[in-house]
């Protein structure tokens, strides 16, 4: 049993606050990514679970025990670093055998399950060298293995990538999901790269300001985000947004205007103030637009900068004349600017005038003022519901 | 303007026209004559306003000035600063070894010399006797002075470096209100005259306390080594604490952190991760509180009566050599050169620990 909840986790500092009124609730095996932007809180939420930091208010509770007062310790959990933090004075043996060592266990059994810990993460052959005679991979694993070696309720990993080099983060990254699988243990992992959060986790919660954005699947925090910073922040090079006003027709932003019916949009009546968001790969240029079920009317726009990836070309789309490049805010949510993602043999080049569509049954609509969603897609047989935290879609 | 051309008229008319009064000359190789100088030049460098031909250095301007060596020596310590610092380097070590080892010298001298003819002794003894070395434990049982100084200095360096050790935790690794305050307060008692607390201290230890007297008898702390651990722990406690508090807070938190996952408690992550870690540091601190306590005078001279059996340390035999009637300068000197070998010893064996702590390499952070 290591179910892991959190019960109003609130932490503040002196005059910070760091994580807000957090309420969450991990299932027995579930792998949980805590994604954000630096000083989101993500790692102090995890720090209350590992029972480093004690939150200002609130519970945690591990499995059916209260563990809010419970120091680290005594919880159960085990815990990877991102600064890997292995003890430089002693050997991978006395590493990895660190924690079993200050509990009863006989040498026997500490020898075995350390061969069998450094079997997992293979590291076989390697239990008497120091860590400053390993590389950062071999490193790694020395720290994983310790975390697994005493058998914990609940693995923590704050960032353990994050050191490593790009090539290896790939490696490592599909080793912890092999991992995953093979110990069924809950995993609690902190990261601020949306790649590792968006392929490894059974379910990502999405936090800033110390907030608990979203928690959900990958795939439903990526098409329905249940908000405006998640829509941001899952998703790359992220989601466009286009702020304008509902009226009778649909939406009219600075650009261009967006046919729909009002009731398609629940809680929300003409007048008020909306956000389209739209992801570069749901823009299409109006000739490419015949295998779509629906889109929205073409709007003029001439392409600015291409950036070629080999899979794709991204196209910078500036919407109004005479509009420049910014050079400051993010092009995807400047309002004269679109980002529009194109395959490769896609015939474009740069300031070319280009009529582009958007793909309604991936249209997103925000309330501009709390930034929380309101649909997810413009069709009339759209059955798609919005985002759990979202208001009252069914009402 | 005159519109005469050079003789040699390769170049073109326009090109070439010199002006009035500045006639140029064009030499065989037809290289204008302005240019040779500069070609005879290796620096090809500056010719203008240089009345002759020779290049600077050839002059012989430097040569003309007659230095004398140390004039020499400056000028070649001004171009050669490395020189310079090496000797400066042999200068100060030289007369740090002779100002310190010299007294060594002359101790062992006087050790050597035999009885009564200790007079005129400048760079060789009077005569030769190294029983002396064997005599000083014969009129005096000076082992046990050893002994003695030698449990004091090990027990005060212990208690130093259990409560400076907590210390240095909380001061270098915690953040509470008045951290500071209380570390100014510690710098501060640092700075007073252990002999102002003397007075009061003999006092206190010539009390008798219930309490004390299952274990000293008679229930005072005069006579046992309590009436010197307890003063001294206390005096050479400050430098301690600033010495571990700035290793302590080097180690970086995620290693406490992860002795704390692992299954420890603030303290055991202390004890097991941030001292082993911090071996430099507290071989510095307990080395130097063993070399303070060992050599201390004040306290040990004062807090015994001078007995062997009673505690008294060191200090106490080199000076019971000293008679009403007569001095024996040569067992003083003799037992003066026994009792240092201990500290000797440590200290040799210490500078070894800290510098493979040193070398063992930076964490990583």
């Amino acid at each position: 049993m290591a179910r892991v909840q959190l019960e109003n986790v609130t932490k503040r500092y002196e005059d910070v606050t760091a994580v807000d009124d957090v309420n969450m609730e991990i299932e027995d095996g579930e792998f949980v990514t805590f994604v954000g932007p630096s000083g989101c809180g993500k790692s102090t939420t995890m720090e209350t679970v590992a029972g480093l930091t004690r939150p200002t208010e609130g519970r945690v509770y591990i499995g059916d025990d209260d563990v809010t007062n419970l120091a680290p310790k005594d919880r159960g959990v085990a815990m990877v670093f991102q600064n890997i933090a292995l003890f430089p004075h002693m050997d991978v043996f006395e590493n990895i055998s660190f924690g079993l060592r200050l509990r009863t266990y006989d040498d026997e059994e500490i020898q075995r399950r350390v061969e069998q810990a450094a079997d997992i993460v293979q590291l076989e052959g390697m239990l008497d060298r120091m860590p400053d005679e390993m590389s950062g991979g071999q490193r790694q694993r020395v720290a994983i293995a310790r975390a697994i070696v005493r058998n914990p309720d609940v693995f923590l990993m704050d960032e353990p990538l994050a050191n490593l080099d790009a090539k290896l983060r790939v490696h490592m990254r599909t080793e912890l999901q092999r991992l995953h699988r093979e110990l069924g243990t809950t995993i609690i992992y902190v990261t601020h790269d949306q790649a590792e959060a968006m392929t490894m986790s059974d379910r990502i919660a999405v936090l800033n300001a110390g907030k608990l954005q979203q928690i959900a699947p990958p795939l439903e925090c990526y098409n329905q985000p249940a908000n405006l910073f998640v829509a941001g922040f899952i998703g790359s090079p992220s989601m466009n947004f286009a702020e304008g006003t509902l009226d009778e027709t649909g939406l009219a932003t600075a650009n261009f205007h967006v046919e729909f019916d009002p009731g398609l949009v629940p809680g929300a009546s003409v007048g008020d103030e909306l956000t389209l968001g739209i992801r570069p790969e749901d823009v299409h240029l109006s000739t490419d637009a015949d295998a779509l079920a629906e889109t929205t009317a073409p709007i003029d726009a001439r392409s600015d900068v291409l950036e070629p990836m080999g899979d794709e070309i991204f196209v910078y789309l500036l919407l109004s004349e005479g509009a420049e490049r910014s050079m400051e805010e993010d092009p995807a949510s400047s309002a004269d600017q679109l980002l529009m993602s194109v395959t490769p043999d896609t015939d474009i080049a740069e300031n070319r005038s280009v009529d582009v569509v958007l793909d309604r049954s991936n249209i997103h609509l925000f309330e501009t003022a709390s930034g929380e969603a309101l649909v997810h897609g413009l069709t009339d047989r759209s059955e798609q519901e919005p985002g759990t935290t979202a208001t009252e879609a069914d009402s | 303007m005159t519109n005469e051309t050079p003789p040699d008229d390769r170049h073109g008319a326009g090109e070439r026209t010199p002006s009035d009064g500045e006639t140029e000359t064009v030499d065989a190789d037809d290289v204008p004559a302005h240019w040779t100088r500069a070609r005879r030049m290796p620096d090809g460098g500056r010719t203008e306003d240089r009345g002759h031909d020779t290049l600077l250095g050839e002059s012989g301007d430097d040569a003309e000035l007659d230095r004398g060596p140390f004039e020499r020596w400056v000028a070649n310590a001004i171009k050669n600063p490395e020189r310079a610092y090496r000797a400066m380097f042999y200068t100060a070590t030289v007369f740090f070894l002779v100002t310190t080892l010299f007294p060594f010298y002359w101790l062992l001298m006087v050790a050597l010399t035999p009885e009564g003819q200790q007079q005129d002794i400048i760079l060789t003894p009077n005569g030769f006797n190294p029983s002396a070395f064997i005599e000083v434990f014969q009129v005096l049982p000076f082992h046990w002075y050893v002994f003695n100084s030698f449990v004091i200095a090990t027990a005060s360096t212990i208690v130093v470096l259990i409560i400076a050790s907590l210390a240095g935790y909380a001061f270098g690794r915690l953040e509470f209100p008045g951290k500071v305050p209380m570390m100014m307060l510690v710098l501060v008692i640092s700075f007073f005259p252990p002999a102002a607390f003397f007075i009061p201290l003999n006092d206190l230890f010539n009390t008798s306390f219930f309490a004390l007297e299952p274990i000293t008898g008679d229930g005072t702390l005069y006579n046992t080594p309590g009436a010197m651990v307890l003063p001294l722990s206390a005096i050479f406690m400050p430098l301690a604490i600033f010495i571990l508090t700035t290793f302590y807070s080097q180690i970086p938190e995620g290693l406490e952190d992860a002795a704390r996952v692992e299954g420890t408690t603030r303290l055991g992550a202390l004890f097991r991760v941030i001292i082993p870690l911090s071996a430099p540091g507290v071989a510095t601190a307990g080395v130097l509180t063993f070399i303070a306590v060992y050599n201390e005078f004040f306290f040990s001279f004062l807090m015994t009566d001078g007995q062997p059996e009673n505690w008294a340390p060191i200090l106490e035999g080199i000076l019971g050599y000293q008679g009403q009637y007569e001095v024996m300068y040569h067992l003083m000197a003799a037992s003066s050169i026994i009792g240092v070998i201990p500290v000797a010893i440590l200290v040799i064996v210490a500078q070894e620990k800290i510098v493979s702590g040193l070398t063992a390499g930076a964490l990583k952070e």
